[in-house]
């Protein structure tokens, strides 16, 4: 059973001024990144990563941690304010906190986010730390064969539940990233796949530089080519900042239920802070008593998306840290972080480096500190922020996309890479192909192709042990399962097959 | 053609299924390294071909979805200018000016020419011009500088 000791022995380290300094700068650049429309967390964290190469380990985690906490609860101010989600993650929150700003309350929107979003995280945490070392255990359980079909039930549920109305495109993104990973140097006999004769091309695609050019690039078309958002500022005389206790306390179980809930969904490979929000907003609309005011401004709603989405954050490490496979977008470019750092995420990570699950967590919880004080004591600030145009914005940010990557290696065909991803990125985004799945492809496919090829050379061709060893059955099972529900067909029978079973009821 | 229509899609599915095949083909007839006397299991195109089959098997569903798909109202709100002229001089800049002329220069011609093309009604709302193409050069060469600065001199890096 993990206890909190190590957890509290990280706190006591992280307290140290230059440390409380990364925290300060990082949350607040975070918290800035978020909040304006069009930037998201995984954009922020991947042209962080560029600029901390030549900072010190744990500095350079503790900065990129920051700033992904930060985004995400930033992204819920202009879902409250413009009415547009500053991130995808704050969508479920725009629902509710617009509604909010509108009738005067825009202060106590805000307000009730901030504790939505630090409660959440901090239900995270916990289970950051609780969960993390024995799932790290039971991960040195893992042959070839169960990575094999892990990284394949990554690419199948990240898919499923990013895709929306239609799998196929969450699939074909998810092939497409897998696609993506086989150009260069092959893991097993070095030799190198679909080079053309292009040297640059041996050593593969790095993930930072798809990453910046398919979230920062992409990023940057997008918002300079929609129209400005209206802001909705004004508030009435009995709006306040501060949550009422009474308020959260009243909420209990819901911020407790969306915490759960969103750390879950963060565990499940590549789905992300988005779906956690939903998730948490759908189970607390069915179970509250006031569910018809969920969509014209429900403080209920509101907190439980915001704590749902945050809390995804911390449950989005855990298989990352342990697994080496994201929990969401942000989350894989913290994985390409951790290794640039010396870090080697994954089963090994509790013999190698047992006290950096703790650290991590330190690092979330300053964060979320951070969020509690800015989020309070900023919101005029952040308002400001809110009106910087665009215009001077997105020059900045696209130059930060080119050299960012290009000092990655100092080749220019890193800019090329960059460039690529961003217009194929944001091709894909306006024919409604889900990003994530792609990106998780690019970072799992290594691991796909090894895994499959050790196995088959270790059971010397036979396929049997894939659907014999209990672990990798079980994860077999898991993904057949999934896929056959997703298809139309399937889903028609079972909902008729639904409906028959009320009706005799019924009858 | 709307980007999210079934037209698009029937358009896309072809490419993935081209895609797809030539992915297949290309893993078969991938080195099979027989002369390094390797398992025949661990053949480096084994995974490509797979990929290959399923995202030709993808794109057929995407195709056979598309045709009975019927397109729903328009819900984008996008400027094509601003988005053509973005993604033509974003590119410019990047694959153009960069690498061609010292970073500082690239990248000051850059955010000046896009500050002021998407800036351009605010002389309509009466601004000066010298004002106008002032603000944008002095901010253009504050931002080009504390990059190219940021980048040399704390990171150690030789800027393209």
């Amino acid at each position: 059973m993990p206890t909190l000791a190590p957890y509290f022995g990280a706190l006591g380290e992280f307290a140290q001024p230059m440390m409380l300094f990364h925290v300060v700068w990082a949350t607040l650049l975070g918290i800035f990144i978020g909040s304006l429309p069009g930037l998201t967390a995984t954009m922020g964290v991947a042209l962080l990563t560029t600029l901390t190469y030549s900072m010190e380990r744990d500095a350079a985690i503790l900065v990129l941690i920051c700033m992904y906490v930060g985004a995400i609860y930033g992204g819920s101010r202009s879902a409250i304010l413009l009415n547009i989600p500053g991130t995808p993650a704050s969508a479920a929150t725009s629902l509710d906190g617009y509604p909010l700003a509108k009738a005067g309350r825009a202060q106590y929107a805000m307000g009730l986010a901030t504790a939505g979003s630090a409660m959440g995280t901090l239900v995270g945490i916990l289970l950051l730390v609780m969960v993390a070392p024995p799932l790290a255990e039971a991960a040195l359980k893992f042959g070839s064969f169960e990575f094999f079909w892990l990284a394949v039930f990554g690419i199948v549920i990240s898919g499923q539940l990013t895709g929306g109305a239609s799998p196929l495109k969450g699939y074909i993104a998810g092939l497409l990233g897998l696609t993506v990973a086989m150009i260069g140097s092959e893991g097993i006999h070095a030799h190198v796949r679909f080079s053309f004769g292009y040297d640059q091309l041996n050593g593969g695609i790095a993930l930072i530089s798809a990453m910046v050019g398919a979230f920062g690039f992409a990023e940057v078309l997008t918002a300079i080519s929609q129209r400005k958002p209206d802001l909705v500022t004004h508030s009435d005389e009995s709006d306040r900042m501060l949550p009422k206790l009474v308020d959260l306390w009243r909420y209990k179980y819901t911020i407790f239920r969306s915490g759960v809930i969103g750390t879950f969904v963060g565990i499940i490979p590549g789905v992300g802070e988005d779906i956690g929000a939903w998730a948490s907003y759908a189970a607390a609309k069915r179970t509250s008593k006031e569910r018809d005011q969920f969509g014209s401004g429900s403080t209920e709603g509101l907190t439980a998306a915001e704590t749902g989405n945050s809390a995804v954050i911390p449950g989005a490490l855990i298989p990352a840290l342990t697994l080496a496979v994201p929990g969401s977008a942000p989350a894989a470019v913290l994985i390409a972080a951790l290794f640039i750092h010396g870090i080697r995420p994954g089963p090994m990570i509790m013999f190698e480096q047992p006290d950096f699950i703790y650290s991590v967590a330190a690092m979330l919880t300053y964060a979320t500190i951070a969020i509690g004080v800015f989020g309070i004591m900023l919101t005029r600030v952040f308002v400001l922020v809110l009106r910087v145009p665009r215009e001077y914005l997105m020059p900045l940010v696209f130059t930060l996309c080119v050299i960012g990557p290009y000092a990655l290696t100092q080749r220019p065909f890193e800019i090329v890479v960059m460039v690529f991803f961003g217009i194929a990125g944001y091709l894909l985004r306006k024919m409604n192909y889900p990003i994530a799945p792609l990106v998780l492809g690019i970072i799992l496919g290594e691991l796909l192709d090894k895994s499959l090829r050790r196995s088959l050379i270790l059971s010397d061709g036979d396929l049997t042990p894939f659907f014999t060893r209990p672990i990798s059955a079980g994860f077999a099972v898991l993904i057949f399962v999934s896929v056959i529900l997703s298809l139309a067909p399937a889903r028609r029978f079972l909902a008729r097959l639904v409906g028959r079973g009320a009706a005799r009821e019924k009858g | 053609m709307r980007l999210d229509s079934a037209r698009a899609d029937q358009v896309t599915a072809l490419v993935f299924f081209v895609l797809g095949v030539s992915l297949g083909i290309g893993g078969y007839t991938m080195d099979r390294l027989e002369v390094r006397q390797i398992h025949p299991a661990s053949i480096p195109g084994l995974v490509p071909m797979i990929l290959g089959v399923l995202l030709a098997l993808c794109a057929i569903g995407l195709y056979l979805g598309a045709r009975k798909r019927e397109d729903g109202p328009e819900t984008d709100d996008v400027s094509m200018g601003n988005l053509g002229f973005a993604a033509l001089y974003t590119v410019i800049y990047a694959l153009g000016l960069v690498g061609r002329m010292p970073f500082e220069l690239a990248t000051g011609i850059f955010i000046t020419v896009f500050v002021l093309h998407f800036t351009y009604d605010r002389l309509a709302e009466g601004r000066h011009f010298a004002v106008w193409v002032g603000g944008a050069v002095l901010y253009a060469v504050i931002c080009s500088a504390a990059v190219a600065a940021l980048f040399r001199y704390a990171f150690l890096v030789r800027l393209p």
